[in-house]
């Protein structure tokens, strides 16, 4: 396959500090790619140098079969939005727009018209004269969407576009950016610290760490496989547990690895009252266990059970059928032996 | 992340050529104290400490600077005795007179002290009361030229302890108002009173407009002084000039050691 | 019953006590003198009748007609000047590290105490007929300042740039951090060059500082007294000095002709500072935006502004 957009081996240093490590990445046209790591992991760094606004120290970024190595940032024809919106403030949202096509040198009408298109695409053609500061957060950011967008770049950067927003704002323009992303087949990086977001936005998640990309895969693939014990943690709540704990747990482990990670709703909760047997069976196992305290998540119910000296999370789905598990209770875990991930030694 | 900004030869060149420029008159001056013998050459040809001890032993001299010292402190005490109440009573019990308040206390940044002194002349030189060329009507003059300063300080600061809220909450407990102000609310306050307090006395250890019109012929201070003096004997002015910048330039010291403490008692 | 209930609603209103003092100094030493200033500039010197007569005298005679161009003239160069200098000076000072920017900015404030009289006489020392720089330029056969006076007209102007810019500087530094490095990227982004962000983007948000701060220094410099009088006493022809000749009675007694053109003075200083406040608000509606990200160095430079404005009154003049 031919790659449309190239990262080999992106090396950057700032001081003493190595932030890039020799990052490699391909993407293909129309691509969705999610850098997903927590802050300071090089993902924004990455995104800058891609842009321009920040020099490599080493390495290639290649877009469409040309190498962007020197060239300004207004040379790449790349777009990108930021996390503070960086909306120009003393211009309307219609001339923020346009801003690009008027760099550009393009007549007035021509601009007018391609504003107007943008507006729509974001669903804001009203506030074509409205100044920023006037509109909420989610509107800026829409707009800033639209502005990066009016000039056709090659190459949609977003840099955690969504991480100044309130909660519900974030939820209804995840799914806005990625629809537009899609109606355009725009190739776009997305940058988030947010494994939600990766999660539902993308077509493939990198997860970074320490300047490099420690795993990637689809949504799906790194939320049920997790290689490190980092992506474990990372993509949520899952259970990461030393070798000997899990040997105590499960009695007896395949392979060899130092730690193994148990996603929580793969365990199943039975009360003391009930029947165990109908969850044995092969490679299955019942272990007792303490409730240490139980929270409700709106649809799920996050168990946190001391089993076997190890402290366990545990979701399960909020039916009503559990909720009379109290604090202190005893209750015994069907455990499922297939579910149990070995996991891949750090920086292996 | 960004990366740092590196002030390259540009930057630094332009800044050193401000620097040299700002500081440059002040040099001069300061060379010129210390001159010995300075005549016709670049450079003076020996240097003494003489214009100092003369400048010490002067009694007109120390006469203007107790002018000096008293005048603002007594002017500053009375901001303080009028000014702190005043806003105060504003800020906990009356928030909606404090744009009339704002209005009144800016307008002496606006209207030069040479206007300034026109209306006090008028008003206090014959007529019913006749103070003019007194201390009286200086006191009261740079009791309105330091407004501004006291003001924004006064203000401030019951802002930053949240005075209404203190008030409220020593009510509750059982404090009547004045003892809930004088034991809750101005002890919290001194600290950022202080600033302002120390900024107003220098403004006014500077002052020469209204000083020279309204009591110049009778009363001396420094800055009076040393505009009388300039013409006679140049090493000598030189001598009150640096003497006045180092007693400033100390208390803008301490100014900004109080402002940087004050800023850290406020993030921290 | 009622008298309890009496004495509580007034024991409610004792606080206005509090303000009794500051009511009456108010009056008698801000209010009082601009009602006698500004009804005394429509009574006749001669016989204290009603008139316009000092209005006309003060923008009809020549003279007084002089003084008020010369003061609008030396104010309007020194603050252009003022405001070139510190826009450059203000720029440069954001490019260095913090630490080493407030250094710059402590010195520069610092210096801006030294105004009026002493400044005044630094610069007789330094371009005096007996300069420094006069003797140094003499000895090295420099005769690009052989026409300079300092006690000419170029010679004032110099030495009140030398006020105004420290000022314009430590006015005009913080809005160069109103403009965010991501505004910058963004354009850059989109195909702007540096020349093209700052015409169209940078210099339309910095526009109401620069003509904020151009209305203080212009209303500082109109006001400037003390520099002009230490320089050589009441000799100019400038608005502020022909005011304090006229009132402080060194020349004629026409007490109510001062007031009108003290009247006049004020009303350029009085625009020139409203000018400032309405720049300030719209600067603010452009920094709303930008204000989710507080300034690192609020505490400082909040201060700053302050101290500066404390100084606003020519340096110390």
């Amino acid at each position: 396959m031919n790659s449309y957009l190239e990262l080999q081996s992106v090396r950057k240093r700032f001081g003493n500090a190595a932030v890039l490590n020799g990052v490699h990445l391909d993407v293909a046209e129309g691509e969705l790619v999610t850098l997903l790591g927590p802050s300071g992991c090089g993902k924004s760094t990455l995104l800058r140098c891609i842009a321009g606004l920040a020099v490599l120290d080493g390495g290639r970024i290649v877009l469409q079969g040309r190498d962007l190595g020197g060239l300004a940032p207004r040379e790449r024809q790349v777009g990108m939005v930021f996390q503070s919106f960086a909306l120009f403030p003393n211009l309307t949202a219609g001339e923020n727009v346009e801003y690009g096509l008027r760099m550009r040198g393009e007549s007035k009408r021509g601009r007018r018209r391609r504003a107007e298109e943008l507006l729509a695409l974001v669903d804001l053609e009203d506030k074509r004269d409205v100044y920023p500061h006037h509109l909420s957060g989610g509107q800026q950011q829409r707009i800033a969407l639209a502005r990066s967008l009016a000039v056709q770049p090659k190459l949609l950067l977003l840099d955690e576009p969504l991480s100044a927003l309130d909660a519900q704002i974030r939820k209804n323009l995840r799914s806005e950016i990625r629809s537009i992303q899609q109606r355009l087949n725009m190739t776009t990086l997305f940058v988030t610290h947010d494994q939600e977001e990766a999660l539902t936005m993308s077509d493939r998640v990198c997860i970074m760490n320490k300047g490099v990309i420690v795993q990637e895969g689809t949504p799906e693939q790194i939320y049920m496989t997790p290689r490190t014990e980092f992506a474990a943690r990372f993509m949520g709540s899952y259970n990461v547990m030393t070798r000997p704990e899990a040997l105590r747990l499960f009695g007896s482990l395949e392979g060899s690895s130092d730690s193994y990670a148990l996603r929580p709703e793969s365990v199943k909760l039975i009360g003391m009252e009930e029947d165990p047997s109908g969850h044995a069976g092969r490679g299955k196992r019942i272990v007792d266990g303490t409730v240490d305290s139980v929270s409700v998540l709106g649809t799920i119910v996050r168990y946190s059970i001391e089993a076997a000296g190890v402290k366990l999370t545990i979701d399960a789905l909020n039916d009503g059928r559990l909720i009379g598990i109290g604090e202190r209770r005893n209750v015994r875990l069907a455990l499922d032996c297939s579910q149990l991930l070995q996991l891949e030694k750090e920086g292996a | 992340m960004t990366e740092r900004n590196q002030a390259g030869w540009g930057h630094r060149t332009l800044q050193s050529l401000l620097l040299l420029y700002l500081l440059l008159p002040l040099a001069a001056t300061a060379v010129y104290a210390f001159a010995g013998d300075w005549q016709d050459t670049v450079l003076p040809k020996q240097w003494t400490l003489e214009w100092f001890e003369s400048l010490f032993q002067d009694t007109r001299f120390l006469e203007a600077l107790w002018n000096s010292l008293y005048l603002c402190s007594i002017s500053v005490a009375l901001s303080l005795a009028v000014m702190i109440p005043a806003v105060f009573v504003l800020t906990v019990y009356a928030p909606r007179l404090e744009s009339l308040m704002k209005g009144i206390v800016v307008l002496p940044y606006a209207v030069p002290g040479v206007v300034a002194a026109v209306g006090l002349i008028r008003t206090y030189s014959g007529g019913p009361i006749d103070i003019a060329g007194t201390a009286y009507l200086l006191v009261g003059a740079y009791f309105v030229a330091i407004l501004p300063y006291m003001y924004q300080g006064i203000r401030n600061s019951l802002l930053t302890v949240s005075a209404p809220e203190l008030m409220q909450a020593a009510g509750l407990l059982g404090a009547g108002p004045v003892r809930a102000f004088l034991t809750v609310v101005l002890p919290n306050i001194v600290p950022g009173i202080l600033v302002s307090t120390l900024l107003s006395f220098s403004v006014l250890f500077g002052e020469f407009v209204l000083t020279n019109m309204l009591v110049g012929a009778h009363l001396q201070t420094v800055q009076v002084y040393l505009s009388r003096r300039m013409g006679e004997s140049g090493h000598l002015a030189s001598a009150i000039a640096i003497s006045y910048f180092a007693f400033i330039l100390i208390l803008s010291m301490v100014l900004m050691k109080l402002g940087q403490t004050k800023g850290r008692r406020v993030r921290g | 019953m009622i008298s309890k209930k009496k004495r509580y609603r007034l024991r409610g209103r004792l606080w206005v006590l509090g303000l009794v003092p500051f009511a009456v100094m108010v009056l008698a030493f801000q209010l009082a003198p601009v009602w006698s200033m500004l009804s005394g500039s429509f009574r006749s010197d001669a016989d204290s009748r009603w008139t316009w007569h000092n209005y006309y005298t003060a923008l009809n005679s020549p003279f007084y007609l002089k003084a008020i161009e010369n003061s609008l003239l030396i104010s309007a160069y020194s603050s252009l000047i003022g405001i070139v200098v510190g826009l450059v000076c203000a720029y440069s000072v954001t490019r260095f590290a913090p630490t080493v920017r407030d250094r710059i900015l402590m010195l520069s404030n610092m210096t801006s105490n030294f105004a009026g009289v002493p400044l005044a006489f630094a610069y007789i020392i330094l371009l005096g007929s007996n300069g420094v720089f006069t003797l140094l330029f003499r000895e090295w056969g420099w005769n690009v300042f052989d026409g300079f006076d300092l006690y000419s007209w170029t010679g004032l102007t110099l030495v009140y740039v030398y006020f105004q810019v420290p000022l314009s500087l430590l006015l005009l530094y913080p809005s160069f951090y109103g403009i965010r490095e991501q505004w910058k990227e963004a354009a850059s982004m989109l195909g702007a060059s540096s020349w093209q962000f700052w015409r169209s983007i940078g210099v339309p948000i910095l526009a109401p500082a620069i003509f904020g701060t151009l209305g203080i220094l212009f209303a500082n410099a109109m006001g400037a007294y003390a520099t002009a009088y230490a320089l050589v006493g009441g000799n100019y022809n400038l608005l502020a000095i022909r005011i304090g000749s006229i009132v402080s009675g060194d020349v004629t007694n026409q007490p109510n002709l001062g007031s009108a053109l003290a009247v006049l003075l004020a009303c350029t200083t009085l625009l020139a500072v409203s000018l400032n406040a309405w720049m300030t608000k719209r600067s603010a509606r452009y920094l709303t935006g930008a204000a989710k990200a507080p300034p690192r160095k609020g505490f400082v430079r909040q201060r700053g502004t302050g101290v500066a404005l404390a100084e606003a009154k020519e340096g110390t003049g």
